[in-house]
């Protein structure tokens, strides 16, 4: 091999409450195209901010030889000084600055005076852009440009440090498939000039593309590495799974053949990329007191498809039906009135209101019910709010008590009674138990049993494929911007759901269900 | 008898305003020995009237701020409704109570305006408040032609200068509408979404609650209550003035602010107001009496809100230590 120019030896990072990475040894070889698999959670991106400078020196345990230096960077700036470049998911570029001052952010050549000097700037510009195989007039503006030229300038700008390694996470998650095509030659041509490659990507068909060596991780530790040549796909997809042992409950079959929701024909723009579509065409429905499972890749669309049902995402076309009815819904208050109540991915931003307690938290969708013309009756309210309160076992003392003073658990309970407060009959739930202990996590599980029991029909995003497996009745993978695959419960496995969301293809699964390795 | 004055203490300081009520007793304490007059019928009442003026539309003001946003255009807006009215009257000669009634509109489209361009455009409420307060006050020099409309109709006058039960009109005026503000904001489903537009913009429009229709109502109550402060002044000085209000968006939003209302949105109460425009007013007064120079004042007004909010802040950042503890 190549010589070693990075070494990360038994790296040990924790936060309040969770090991992020367990014992982790990775080495990187000059010239060489690393890349990194996991699921969410799994410590790949915790592994690269280390790297990248975004946790400083002391607040991990371990050894990092960078070029046979220990590498001690304190911040971003440190480590790019050293040598690491990292190009994040979301381009993060001046739009309304010319693609020559983008480049050489932070680093403008100086004349002399003091003053910028601009020829220069433009110069080494183009002569970067060069050795990427594009010229293009850096005097222009970045918003002129499409996701894949500002990717270029991110790398552009990179590479103008001269860095050693070059970090890319999710690199193609806003690029259309020839615009990553485009992204891989250029990988491949900085790998002639001598600089190496970290990859984090979903999309395992890029991954066995483009990479010399790939590493699994999983629950923070390093599973297994292979060499191109060693790339067996189901192995790997096996060691990014793994064999999980949960406490799942036991799934009753409640649903009834009427539908509750269906959708038809569904896109959507993409929130960051504008040329893009991450939703494309999408249809499915739901019946009533069945468990859907939405799943897919990160960026697959499926929290913005919730929200664009929801009301609270803008949609480019599609139909909503409630009970065979179609419905117009252009805003969440519309989707609530209908309803459909919806637990959002990220609870701190836009699940619960901190400056409020449990019982106006709890009341918030709900504001007419538990009023007379406009003013809230305040028996009513705490009432409903105890009643929610005690049926999902809110662990504080009192319903008055400020929501974030609650576990993460106890404050999606409570957010998941504000949907159950407003008597929806179908309830989103992205991600319902991010960030939430095994204790809270199975009292929800039971929750949405029980509530399947009596009639509500649910659709579940999430990326634990085993708790998804253990909930629904039916699952729909998304990919690509469409539906790559559906699965009942008799026919599913962890495997068949990964190869959908990565490949996006039937016929490379059908083709494993023949070989019989599902 | 240690535990209960312990208990009686704590229970004091755990009402929300004692922040600010505090400050506010022990310094008319400390006015009242230095100089006398400070608590004389007369002067109180002083206090009180000027206190009325700026509590009205801090009261408009407080419903703005704790949903998140800013009004700066408060200023004009009183000009304006006091010269609407002072136009419609005199070179009109509508009566007095449509007058008044077109002076309150006036307010009222400003406001509307406001929050139809800061919710349609999604400019920053400071942004648009700060044109608006320089296009209000424009309107005003145009309607009036820069000269005071003076005299206004003898009735009218009467209005402001004429107490009620001994009691400044203004003054019944604006505790009545504080009463009324704040049943409001802590009955109403209206006052509950404000509270939550504040507190986590997009958790409310993800329950359901409608940004845009919140937005619309605060700053149109706003634009209201501006353009009555500025028609009761008018009755009260017997003039129009197109310089009326200069400056006045600054002590309205001091008040709110000392008051406890915090600039990130979602915290606030009417009570808090309440004493914050009496603080600030009766720091006005008291320096006054003290002969402080003019000078000074703006100084010390400046100051004192600086000190506000960094001592809100600064409890703010001792709850957050105490929070974590608790959670763990």
């Amino acid at each position: 091999m190549n010589e070693i120019i990075l070494q990360m030896e038994h790296i040990y990072k924790r936060f309040p409450g969770v090991l992020a990475l367990n014992d982790v040894s990775i080495e990187l070889g000059k010239g060489e195209i690393l890349s990194i698999v996991g699921e969410n959670g799994a410590g790949k991106s915790t592994l690269m901010k280390i790297l990248a400078g975004s946790y400083a020196h002391g607040s991990y345990e371990g050894k990092i030889v960078l070029n046979n230096k220990i590498f001690t960077a304190k911040n971003s700036r440190a480590a790019e000084n050293a040598g690491i470049a990292m190009i994040y998911q979301e381009l993060n570029v001046e739009l309304d600055m010319s693609i020559g001052e983008n480049i050489l952010m932070g680093d403008w050549p100086r004349k002399y005076t003091g003053f910028v000097d601009w020829k220069k700037t433009h110069k080494k510009a183009i002569d970067v852009l060069q050795t990427l195989n594009v010229s293009i007039d850096t005097h222009m503006n970045m918003r002129n440009l499409n996701a894949s030229m500002q990717q270029l300038v991110c790398i552009a700008r990179a590479l103008v440090r001269n860095p050693k390694i070059l970090i890319l996470d999710e690199p193609t998650a806003a690029l259309t498939e020839s615009e990553a095509k485009n992204l891989m030659s250029v990988l491949r041509n900085l790998k002639t000039q001598g600089i190496s490659c970290i990859y984090i990507s979903h999309k395992l068909d890029e991954v066995f593309d483009i990479s010399d060596r790939v590493i699994t991780m999983r629950d923070a530790c390093i599973v297994s590495t292979y060499a191109k040549s060693e790339i067996v796909p189901d192995k790997i997809i096996e060691d990014m799974v793994g064999r999980r042992v949960d406490q799942t409950v036991k799934k009753n079959i409640f649903y009834s053949d009427n539908e509750a929701l269906r959708i038809e024909h569904f896109r959507v723009r993409h929130p960051y990329a504008s040329h893009k579509n991450i939703i494309e065409d999408v249809s499915f429905h739901v019946k009533k007191g069945e468990v859907l499972g939405l799943t897919g890749l990160v960026g697959s669309g499926r929290s913005e498809l919730l929200k664009a049902i929801f009301g609270a995402f803008p949609k480019a076309d599609g139909q909503v039906f409630i009970d065979g009815k179609l419905c117009k819904i252009s805003s969440p208050e519309d989707a609530i009135e209908k309803g459909i109540c919806m637990l959002s991915e990220d609870r701190k931003f836009d699940g619960f209101v901190g400056s409020m307690n449990i019982r106006e938290n709890m009341t918030l969708s709900s504001l007419k019910k538990i009023s007379s013309k406009s003013i809230i009756n305040s028996k009513l309210e705490i009432k409903l709010a105890l009643k929610y309160f005690d049926y999902l076992k809110v662990r504080s003392r009192s319903t008055e008590n400020n929501i974030t003073t609650l576990s993460g658990g106890n404050q999606q309970k409570v957010i998941l009674a504000k949907a159950l407060l407003t008597e929806a009959k179908i309830l989103f739930l992205d991600e319902p138990t991010r960030g939430i202990d095994v204790g809270a996590k199975s009292e929800i599980y039971k929750i949405i049993s029980e509530l399947t029991e009596k009639g509500m029909s649910i659709i579940v995003v999430s990326s634990e494929l085993p708790e998804l497996i253990s909930l629904c009745d039916r699952f729909i993978v998304l990919c690509n911007g469409k539906i790559s695959a559906e699965y009942t419960a008799e026919n599913i496995s962890q495997n068949a759901i990964i190869h959908a969301a990565a490949f996006g293809q039937k016929e490379i699964l059908e083709s494993q269900i023949k070989r019989g390795c599902l | 008898m240690n535990s209960q004055r312990r208990n009686v203490f704590s229970k004091i300081m755990e009402i929300k305003e004692s922040g600010i009520l505090i400050p506010t007793v022990i310094f008319i304490l400390i006015i009242s020995l230095v100089n006398p007059v400070f608590i004389s019928v007369g002067n109180i009442f002083n206090v009180l009237r000027s206190t009325g003026f700026t509590l009205i539309t801090a009261l408009g003001m407080s419903l703005v701020l704790i949903a998140g946003g800013l009004d700066l255009s408060v200023g004009s807006v009183l000009a304006l409704g006091g010269c609407v009215t002072g136009v419609a009257m005199t070179t009109y000669n509508l009566p007095i109570s449509i007058s008044i009634l077109l002076g309150c509109i006036a307010g009222l489209i400003i406001g509307l305006l406001n929050g139809i361009v800061i919710i349609k455009y999604k400019i920053p409420p400071l942004i648009m408040t700060l044109g608006m307060m320089n296009m209000a006050r424009g309107i005003v020099y145009i309607l009036t032609k820069g000269v005071p409309i003076y005299p206004l109709a003898e009735k009218f006058q009467a209005i402001e200068q004429e107490d009620l039960w001994g009691i400044p009109k203004v003054v019944i005026i604006a505790g009545i509408l504080a009463i009324i503000a704040h049943v409001f904001l802590t009955h109403s489903t209206i006052g509950r979404s404000i509270y939550a537009v504040g507190g986590n913009r997009n958790a409310a429009q993800l329950s359901g609650i409608s940004i845009n229709k919140i937005n619309l109502i605060c700053y149109s109550i706003t634009g209201i209550l501006a353009a009555l402060t500025g028609v009761i002044m008018s009755s009260r000085l017997g003039s129009a003035q197109p310089s009326a209000g200069v400056g006045y968006e600054l002590t309205v939003i001091s008040a709110v602010i000392i008051g406890g209302t915090s600039t990130n949105g979602g915290s606030g109460t009417i009570a808090g107001t309440v004493i914050g425009a009496l603080f600030i007013n009766i720091l006005s007064n008291a320096m006054t009496i003290m002969k402080v120079s003019v000078y000074w004042q703006d100084f010390v007004i400046g100051f004192i809100l600086i000190a506000a909010v960094v001592i809100d802040q600064l409890k703010k950042d001792r709850m957050l230590l105490i929070g974590m503890n608790k959670k763990d």
